[in-house]
């Protein structure tokens, strides 16, 4: 312990250091190093700092639980591999918790660059650690153009939208879907995105089918939806890193997001001591010149 | 009649639409008439994305043919969405390596080479944020420091490391964040701009409907 906590003195040193270096010389790479230097070292050292469960999250875990056995959840994969950072652990997350309490799980994407790749590699790593079958216990729709009528359209028939599953099975063939025919046969949906997608499943299929809807959302995102979930139109939310890694804790399976919490921690306190440092040379200069805080 | 028709044909699309909201698509004729066009649009959306690679070959490669400044990279986005596209396209029936299935040509190039070139533009935002919170964050005015301040309780909320330092100044903090920041202040902005989005989508659908906004036509 001892340990760390003076390599955690030595780190921020050592980014004081570098951001006198980017003032002294102007050259903004010793701020890249100090980021670069933030991200690998608690990555090479894997520490799991424990996290304060947020009331979201433990809000959307609780509605999980709450679900029956073989209840059937739809699990959406509405993001691009930019975020996958934060994305694809809530996903992985989400389907411990699902296959743990044995839900009968429908996976879809309205993203057509590698959404189905996604979905497909993330859910079925998932099945087989849990001795999930395919067909029985979970199935992949895959991707279809035109995410406002696909959304809209699974309330009247989720066939007539998707014919076959992503490997172009016909639905009718397939002994999961055999009792899922629209919204009303899904319990819940669980929403992880990186987009706008996130509205519309509020506004079309929330409002207009009751369904609960949690989601998982990057924390660029994740302000917007606090009102949804105060109006208690979501039940739920993962916002962020920090939401996956909190989801992580609930089902006690500690995955990339706990281990990405130290890094962004980093990265973190540096771009506030960044913000301090830059802001104390800033009035400095304006105080050389007689200048003061403009209304 | 290049007007009238796609006005016609967006005013009754919409028109179904908004009717068929109030009736039961088990019964009757308009109920039903929602999933048939519905299917219809999913169909047109799969056109959009074909006129998409038409649109984005007719330009590149009118680049490429008369070699204008930077013809090369041109060239290579050409090369990739072809190389890229033919093997997803080809039916798995003929080989396991087409289609979009895991160990085909295109989630091999997806997941070792697209997702990893995609996280990395991604992760590059990192480094600049660092770089503009130094040079450009600054307290200029008293909004612009008002900002700043919650910026950084909010960042500092948000990860185990600052979570710990604001509790150890008073247990409360984090509570008043998540109380005040997001569920208060944020919140009562975040439902403004919602509600006024969704008010101008309203006022523009009508508009399309009405045929008074042809942007779509290209007018």
């Amino acid at each position: 312990m001892i340990w760390l906590i003076l390599a955690y003195v030595l780190l921020a040193l050592a980014g004081i250091f570098l951001l006198y270096l980017t003032f002294r010389t102007g050259d903004r790479r010793f701020i890249y190093l100090a980021v670069a230097f933030y991200v690998i070292f608690p990555v090479l050292l894997t520490l799991n700092l424990p996290t304060e469960i947020s009331p979201e999250v433990r809000q959307l875990y609780e509605a999980v639980e709450a679900l029956p056995d073989s209840a059937v959840v739809m699990l959406t994969f509405d993001y691009y591999a930019s975020t996958l950072a934060e994305t694809e652990p809530m996903s992985r997350a989400a389907l411990h918790h699902l296959f743990r309490k044995h839900c009968k799980i429908v996976t879809m994407t309205t993203i057509p660059l590698g959404g189905p790749s996604i979905s497909e590699r993330v859910t079925r790593d998932l099945a087989e650690e849990y001795g999930k079958t395919y067909g029985i216990d979970y199935v992949n729709l895959g991707y279809k153009a035109n995410y406002v009528a696909v959304l809209k359209g699974m309330g009247s028939s989720i066939e007539a939208i998707y014919p076959t599953d992503n490997s172009g099975t016909p639905l009718a063939e397939i002994p999961m879907m055999s009792h899922i025919k629209n919204y009303q046969d899904v319990d819940f949906i669980y929403v992880v995105a990186d987009n706008g997608i996130v509205d519309y499943w509020m506004s079309i299929v929330n409002a207009q089918y009751q369904i609960g809807v949690g989601s998982g959302v990057t924390a660029v995102m994740a302000p917007k939806f606090y009102a949804y979930l105060s109006s208690g139109q979501m039940t739920g939310m993962l916002g962020g890193m920090k939401g996956a890694a909190d989801y992580e804790q609930l089902v006690h399976h500690h995955g990339t997001a706990t281990k990405g919490m130290a890094a962004q921690s980093l990265v973190h306190l540096f771009i506030i001591l960044s913000v301090v440092a830059g802001n104390i040379i800033f009035f400095m200069e304006r105080k050389k010149r007689g200048g003061g805080l403009q209304r | 009649m290049k007007t009238t028709v796609p006005v016609i044909i967006a005013f009754l699309s919409g028109l179904v639409m908004i009717i068929s909201f109030f009736f039961s698509s088990d019964t009757g004729f308009i109920g039903r008439l929602e999933p048939e066009i519905l299917s219809w649009v999913t169909i047109v959306g799969g056109f959009t994305l074909l006129l998409g690679v038409v649109s984005i070959v007719r330009v590149n490669y009118s680049t490429v043919k008369r070699r204008k400044e930077g013809w090369g990279y041109k060239l290579a986005t050409l090369i990739s969405v072809f190389v890229i596209a033919i093997p997803a396209i080809i039916p798995p029936s003929w080989s396991s390596i087409f289609g979009v299935r895991p160990g085909s040509i295109y989630d091999w190039l997806f997941n070792y080479l697209d997702a990893p070139m995609m996280s990395t533009m991604f992760a590059m935002l990192a480094f600049y944020i660092a770089s503009a919170a130094f040079r450009a964050f600054r307290a200029r005015t008293t909004e612009a420091t008002l900002l700043l301040a919650t910026a950084v309780l909010v960042m500092l909320w948000r990860v185990p490391i600052g979570e710990l330092a604001l509790k150890n100044i008073h247990p409360g903090i984090p509570e008043l964040i998540n109380t005040y920041v997001m569920n208060g202040a944020n919140m009562a902005v975040q439902r403004g701009i919602i509600i006024g989005a969704a008010l101008g989508a309203a006022a523009m659908s009508l508009r399309i409907m009405l045929g008074i906004e042809r942007t779509y036509m290209g007018k």
